[in-house]
Parts: C-alpha cells; structure tokens; sequence
C-alpha cells in the first residue's frame, strides 16, 4: 500500500512541476469548450440545452483523454531510466501497475473538475448531489481508461508508437460517441458503429446525470440521444455503468496480467552487447 | 567472514549463446570486489542476474544466503543497486528521491527522516537536498544515485561503471566515498569497471572473458602471477652490476649511469639489491599493473 501511495504522490508531483503539460492540459480543455460548444450549437438544435448538453459531453471525453494519455508517463519512465528504480525495488509488478493506473485516474478526474468548473461560468447547472455523480463516473472512467492507456502503453514501449496508437483508438471512439456530435445528427450508416462504442453510453450516462434527466421517459431519453433504441431493444442510460464496469474491469486485469509479464529489456538494465 | 555472495556453476544463455559459461566464484562479506571484463564478455549478464533482473539459465546464485531466482524480494531487500545510466527522477528533489527510495523498500516511516540525512553526508550532499536533480552536475547526481542506494541500509552495494563519463577529479571524489563506506560500515561493495587503475582499490577481483572466468584472486597475487616487475637502479659499482646481470641473464640497459632491467622476477630482484646493498645510491621499483594482468589473461586490452 506504501509503496503504491508514493508512485501515485510522485505522478501527481511530476505532472505538477511539468508547468507546460500542466497548463497545456487545462488549456485545451477550455479550447475544447469554447470552440465546440460554439461551433457545434447548430448541431444540437432541439435539444432542450444544447451548451450544457455538449459541455457534459466534451466535459467526459477530457477525462477519458487525460486518462489515456497520462499512462505515456511510464513510457517516458522507461526511457528515462527511472522505471528501473521501481523495477529492482521489492515492489510488486501489480502495485506498480495499480499505481500508475491510479495516479493517471487522479489527475483526469482533476482535469474533469477544472471542466465542470469552466463548464458552470458557461452555463452549466448543477447541484451538489450531481456533482458527486458525475465525480463517481468520471473516477470510473478514468480507472477504465488509465487501465487500457497503460496496456497500450506496455504494448507501444515507446511514446511516437503509443500516440500513434492513442489517435488510431481516440478519434473514432470520440467521434462516434455522440461526445462532440449528437448521434441524433450522425448519417445513419454511422449508427452501428456508434452503437458498439463503449464510449457512446459513458457519454450518455454522464450527460444523463450532469443535465439531470432523472425525470424523463424512455422516449424522452431516445430523442435527447441519451438512451437509445436498436432495432426494438431499449438501451438506458444506467446501462452505460455497466459498460465502463466492465471494460474497466476486463482492462484492468488485462493490464496488470501485461506489465506482470512485461519485458523491460527495452529498459535497458546495464549494457547488454550481444 | 563469511561468503556475502556465492556463485556456483552460473550458466546464462540466449539462444544457443552462453553469455555466460559455467563460472563459480564468491565474495567476502565486508570488501570491496571488482568484477573485470571487456564488453560483451558477461560482466553486465552476471551482474543482472545476482540483481535478480535477469534469470539465470544454470547455477546457484545467493546473497546473504538468499536465492536469487526464488526469493527476489529478500534479495532486493540486501542490495542497493548504482546503475551506470542514472535512475533518479529529475524532477524531484535530491531528499524526494530518496524518501521514495525509502517508500519502496519499506523503510520505517521514523527512520526515513534519519537515513535520509545519513546518507546525505556520507556523500556530501546535505546542502543539496532540496535542489531538484535535474539542476545538479553529473558528478552529484552520480553521488546522490549512490546515497539513495544505500538509504535501506543493503549489506551489499552494486556499482556498475560508478565512474564512467565523470571527470577525473569527480571520479577520485566518487573513489573516496566508495572507500569510505567500505571502512566505515563493513558494506559489501561489488563493481564493474573499465579502469584498471581504479579497480585497484579492490581487495579481490574476477576477470570474466568470453563468459568464463578466467582470473579470481586478490590484485596484488593476480599481478604477482602474471606481471614481472621493473626495476631502476643505480649503484657506485657500476661495473660489478653489469657483469652480474650479464651473468644471471638478465636484460637491462643504461641511462645516465641508471641501470633499468624491464621485466625481473621478485627473487632475482632480492638477490640483486643483497648483493648490492651498500653500493646502491638509488632505487625504483615498479610492480606489474593490473592492466598487465588484464593483457595477460584476456590477450587483448581493456578497451577494445
């Protein structure tokens, strides 16, 4: 547990002291903010609130990008040597993992309040018990993310690879998640696709809880995109718990299995000429 | 004292490579021992695997008794490890990356404020430990990799190339420290080097060529053993000296009335200044270098 709660602390000190990624981070979310939520009011027309209801969206979709993207610190560990500090020490694999997972977690559920924050001076309206929600989810989300960014980045072993391999994953899943573009104004060839987004109902979820449509009917939910009908089959927006449950579970046990059998030969341990 | 280290029959092999080739030695508690050898030789391969970096393909590795392949943490818990690439974190502070070190090893938590200020001094950097590292010159953050090795107390410290890519003064600043450690805390000190000169220092050393040991003794012997010694000496009985030599066989030649006999093995050279003792007006003698020794065993230069 110690050596987990000083792993995170110590991510938690280098994305502090790294000013720029520290500032570029709340920076594009604010770009994010502005310019979508701007841009794409006509995309939302007849919604009830089209600001708040891409503002909830961009809002989720920061944090599931912080997430990812944080996990390329121990990629950067790697290459600066450090992780072979942790590697030697007698710390397990997992709680290395685990703490990594964590500290990425933690700072994407900071970069969602400094959203929501914004988000309030631009119209958003919530109450304390929603806020605590939307906490709940975003904490959910980052653990599922964090969880499939360091898989990735135990795949990727070097950080032009793993960004490649972030874009390839993001832009598809964001962009078909109804995060920046109502699905109720996506072609209908996109459904599908959309429709097999884990990203759509962690989208749906969030908005359903930040916008505080508890009292709405099935019907209501289909047409502000926050539940959807496929082919007769209703999908709520409490489904989208699941979802981030169990992709976060499933990535979290398949990450931890990785790095547990991860080779860091790449970390180069003492000169090797062979 | 007892063995700290024991390597018995160690075999490491990629492939059908053997990196390393069936090699036993062991190392005193409480010495400085230096582990020999030219790239690619299987110093770095004998190293990871006593680290437990690495597994071993045959052999038994122990430290302290412990297995290395089947009680890593024990083993990780008696060691402290200087890699030759810096680890530390650069943006911490010097103190931070040692508390973290001390998080890891489960230092109790009482204690770290202590070996956190200990080790500090043994290196000279109590001044320093506020400044990130990254501020810091190659030389401190080498010290600091070493104050930050030390800080859960490990009964042996492994240093691989603790000097290389420092400048000569840091370098004998980095000697310094390592020797004073050794006499202060009996720690067990085990190190690769390039430097002959510097290995020196150590109370025994194995030199490992081609993944086979190929010497294990102390400096002094290995260079009794493979070095002759020479010898400058200039006496009033010039001409008796030189029929002497002459008659024992022994090259030398003359410079400004010295005599200088290049290799000379240790009797003759006893026999020599006995027989001459009280014409001799002067007298140098230069033992074999460890260098030599190196030459001598692997047929090739340290630095090939």
């Amino acid at each position: 547990m110690r050596s987990i709660t000083a792993i995170i602390i110590r991510n938690l000190k280098n994305f502090y002291r790294d000013k720029l990624r520290f500032f570029s981070n709340i920076l594009m979310g604010v770009l994010f903010l502005f310019i979508f939520s701007f841009v794409m009011k006509s995309a939302a027309i007849g919604m009830a609130n089209p600001i708040n209801y891409l503002i909830s969206g961009i809002i989720i979709m920061s944090v599931f990008q912080t997430a990812l993207n944080n996990c390329m610190n121990i990629i950067e560990d790697i290459a600066s040597g450090f992780m072979r500090e942790i590697l030697v020490a007698p710390i397990s694999r997992w709680q290395i993992s685990i703490g990594q997972i964590l500290s990425a977690s933690a700072i994407a559920l900071l970069q969602g309040i400094i959203m929501v924050i914004i988000g309030l001076f631009m119209g958003l309206q919530i109450d304390a018990l929603h806020f605590i929600e939307m906490i709940g989810v975003m904490i959910l989300v980052g653990i599922a993310f964090s969880s499939i960014g360091l898989y990735l980045a135990t795949v990727a072993k070097n950080s032009t690879t793993f960004q490649v391999l972030v874009f390839i994953f993001v832009m598809p899943l964001t962009f078909l998640s109804g995060a920046y573009i109502p699905t109720t104004a996506m072609p209908h060839f996109l459904l599908p696709l959309v429709y097999i987004n884990p990203l759509t109902y962690t989208t749906s979820l969030f908005r359903y809880i930040s916008l505080k449509m508890e009292g709405l009917s099935a019907a209501q939910l289909i047409e502000a995109g926050v539940a959807f009908d496929i082919q007769g089959v209703v999908i709520m927006p409490s489904f989208g718990l699941a979802m981030i449950a169990v992709v976060g579970v499933l990535f979290l046990a398949l990450c931890v299995s990785r790095f547990n059998k991860a080779d860091f030969s790449a970390v180069r341990v003492f000169e090797h000429h062979h | 004292m007892g063995h700290i280290i024991e390597v018995s029959n160690f075999t490491k092999k990629y492939g059908d490579f053997a990196a390393v080739n069936d090699i036993s030695f062991t190392v005193e508690e409480g010495t400085i021992f230096g582990f020999l050898g030219p790239n690619g030789a299987g110093k770095s391969t004998t190293i990871n695997t006593l680290c437990t970096i690495l597994d071993k393909t045959e052999g038994r590795l122990t430290i302290n008794g412990y297995d290395v392949a089947r009680e890593k943490a024990k083993v990780r818990d008696e060691i402290g490890i200087v890699f030759q690439e810096s680890t530390l974190d650069g943006k911490l502070t010097v103190e931070e990356n040692i508390k973290l070190h001390c998080d890891f090893y489960l230092v109790p938590k009482n204690e770290v404020r202590d070996r956190i200020n200990f080790v500090l001094e043994l290196v000279d950097l109590q001044k320093w430990q506020r400044a990130p590292v990254e501020s810091l010159s190659g030389g401190m953050k080498r010290r600091v990799e070493i104050a930050r090795g030390l800080a859960h107390s490990p009964r042996v410290l492994f240093l691989d190339e603790p000097t290389a890519g420092l400048d000569p003064q840091t370098r004998a600043t980095i000697w310094n420290y390592i020797k004073k450690l050794q006499e202060q805390s009996g720690l067990t000190v085990f190190l690769t080097t390039h430097n002959m000169e510097e290995a020196e220092i150590c109370q025994k050393v194995a030199i490992i060529d081609h993944g086979r040991l190929v010497a294990f003794d102390a400096p002094f012997n290995l260079k009794q053993e493979y070095t002759s010694s020479a010898m400058r000496i200039r006496t009033t009985r010039r001409a008796a000296l030189r029929d002497y030599l002459g008659r024992h066989d022994i090259s030398s030649h003359n410079e400004d009335g010295m005599f200088i006999v290049d290799s000379i093995p240790l009797d003759a050279m006893l026999e020599i200044i006995a027989s001459f003792r009280e014409s001799i007006t002067d007298l140098e003698i230069n033992k074999g270098t460890l260098n030599e020794v190196f030459l001598a065993v692997t047929g090739r230069e340290v630095r090939d």
